[in-house]
């Protein structure tokens, strides 16, 4: 049966796509608007363009941040699946009161407010002299986001029926073996999933950068972007051209997982 | 259901070796173990330590002079009582929007089409995208002379800007709004996936009794998500209590202290003004707050893995 929609669902679905498109148009429009065009309402869509913005932006300087960006964001997923898989693996497939206390433990740090959590780091960090390194951002940014992988990888890890590993056991592999060879292998598009939110997650964190890195010339991207938009007299085409280079990479990744994420988005967040 | 985060029994397998084996694969948890017990267990039993003590950035790495519940006392007796109001406010419009907007998108992305997939991938995106992003661009639609404020004077409906990010409560509410935008798309593709579970014939039956678009909301689709709702409902009230960045990004806590909410308010006490205990005893009590939520969040799993 083909369902027609009525006026008011069509009119919500078109106030939807404006709503969540007119913001991605803006910040595009922003960064090729020269500083005068940017507040004027004549030139609000007509404008002539100008790459100046980028221009300003695209310099020897952003080198830095953004191998800083790429760094934290695929050494915290690295770190995490080589945490998480094993976690969810071990928590699926064991029962009583250690997997219950693990689990409950699990769903209590992913709720932690990050807040919370900064101002202990900074202490532990401190004495353990992980401030102002990559290698320290990259330690919390695991412990931030290896709970919410695990809890989210589980239910991936249940789905891989228990005979397939019965038939490696009798093999003679061993239990690392069968993991490593069987199980992980058919677990892969939970772990793909996975890594893509942490990945995502990672490079939008600001608030570890920020503070664990004393010297701002380690900043990744995400934070040069929210200092500059907390400054006084915002330079809102430079803003917006940062902004676009930062979304970037989250454009490619997007777009070469968004099946996975879509669909398995849900999986372990809900059921 | 796929995942019971209860222990469920097992039904009695006849291979009583299996259960031995089972317990051997414990193994697996010690990385995690080890690495959740030095990043995260023991920075909280510090956050508590400090939260008991007198810190400052200055004897940040010395010995802490034990001050009892001291801390506490200041937070609640200052600014800790109106930035729990603020937090329970926020938390309140973040929650309400995100799931009625969040079911009301599920709606109209539950239908097939090249717009709907359109829509539901452009609304994945925006929530992808990283919160200083989308924090910077509706900072930037919000201002005084930006686009909102641009087509509200050129309307008529207004004659001076609304000023959405520097009145105390204007402010509250423009930041709560873009933490419900943010949160939307998340909620509208779980409420969707439990859309999609509803068979065709049951819509095809509806169709045949004549049922209006309404009653098929109301019969069809709103029991289909019930079993969704209240898990969804405390991830929501979670992501609203926990949420700063957006906080961080377009009003740093401000016009005053008009949008501290209790986690932003404990950061901001640390970091800003350098009292690290005060800070720490306002996030023991968010943490608190963050415990009860996880015990209710725990429960209804529970409840929804023994109802299906």
């Amino acid at each position: 049966m083909k369902q027609t929609a009525g006026p008011v669902l069509t009119a919500w679905k078109a106030l939807l796509t404006v709503m969540y498109g007119l913001p991605i148009l803006w910040i595009v429009l922003t960064s090729f608007k020269s500083s005068g065009d940017v507040f004027s309402t004549s030139s609000a869509l007509i404008f002539s363009p100008t790459t100046e913005a980028y221009r300003d932006v695209l310099t020897a300087d952003l080198l830095k941040p953004l191998s800083q960006s790429v760094l934290i964001a695929t050494g915290t997923t690295v770190l995490v699946l080589l945490i998480a898989i094993p976690a969810a693996y071990g928590l699926a497939r064991t029962r009583g009161h250690l997997t219950s206390i693990g689990l409950a433990l699990l769903i209590v740090l992913q709720m932690m407010p990050q807040t919370a959590t900064v101002i202990p780091l900074f202490q532990v960090f401190g004495s353990w002299t992980l401030l102002d390194s990559t290698v320290g951002v990259i330690l919390a940014d695991t412990a931030l986001l290896a709970p919410f992988a695990t809890l989210l990888l589980r239910p991936f890890f249940r789905s891989v029926p228990p005979e397939l590993e019965e038939a490696g056991s009798i093999d003679g592999a061993s239990l690392m073996r069968t993991f490593v060879s069987i199980v992980v292998p058919v677990a892969r598009n939970g772990i793909f999933t996975v890594g893509t939110l942490v990945f995502l997650l990672a490079w939008g964190e600001f608030l570890y950068a920020v503070n664990f890195f004393l010297s701002p010339g380690e900043y990744p991207l995400s934070v040069l972007l929210a200092q500059q938009v907390s400054a006084f007299g915002i330079n809102w085409p430079g803003l917006m051209a940062l902004a676009v280079v930062t979304s970037i990479p989250i454009l490619i990744v997007f777009t070469s997982t968004y099946r996975l994420l879509r669909d398995g988005l849900t999986v372990g967040a809900v059921k | 259901m796929t995942a019971p985060l209860t222990a469920t029994r097992a039904p009695v397998t006849p291979r009583a070796r299996s259960g031995r084996q089972r317990q051997v694969r414990l193994v697996f948890l010690l990385p995690a173990a080890v690495f959740m017990g030095l990043f995260s267990i023991y920075p909280l039993i510090q956050l508590v330590r400090m939260s008991v003590s007198a810190v400052t950035v200055g004897t940040l790495n010395q010995e802490w002079v034990f001050t009892g519940l001291d801390n506490f006392s200041r937070s609640f007796s200052g600014e800790g009582a109106p930035a729990l109001t603020r937090t329970l406010v926020f938390v309140v419009v973040v929650t309400g929007l995100g799931m009625l907007l969040g079911l009301a998108a599920a709606i109209t992305l539950r239908t097939r089409g090249r717009w709907s997939g359109f829509l539901l991938a452009l609304m994945v995106f925006v929530w992808a995208l990283p919160p200083v992003v989308n924090g910077s661009v509706w900072k930037f639609l919000l201002a005084d002379s930006g686009l909102f404020n641009t087509v509200l004077l050129a309307s008529g409906l207004r004659d001076s800007p609304v000023p959405f990010l520097y009145d105390q409560h204007w402010a509250l509410m423009s930041v709560a709004f873009v933490n419900a935008f943010a949160v939307i798309p998340f909620n509208a593709l779980v409420f969707r996936a439990a859309l999609m579970n509803i068979p065709p014939e049951t819509f095809e039956a509806a169709a045949l009794d004549g049922a209006s678009r309404w009653q098929e909301i109301r019969h069809i689709m709103l029991p289909s998500v019930r079993s969704s709702t209240l898990v969804l409902l405390v991830l929501t009230i979670v992501y609203g209590f926990r949420s700063f960045d957006f906080i961080y990004v377009m009003t740093y806590g401000g016009p005053g202290t008009a949008t501290n909410t209790l986690p932003f308010l404990g950061y901001m006490q640390a970091f800003v003004r350098y009292d690290f205990g005060l800070g720490a005893a306002t996030s023991v009590a968010a943490v608190l707050g963050v415990l009860v939520l996880a015990a209710v969040y725990a429960r209804s799993i529970r409840r929804e893995e023994s109802e299906s």
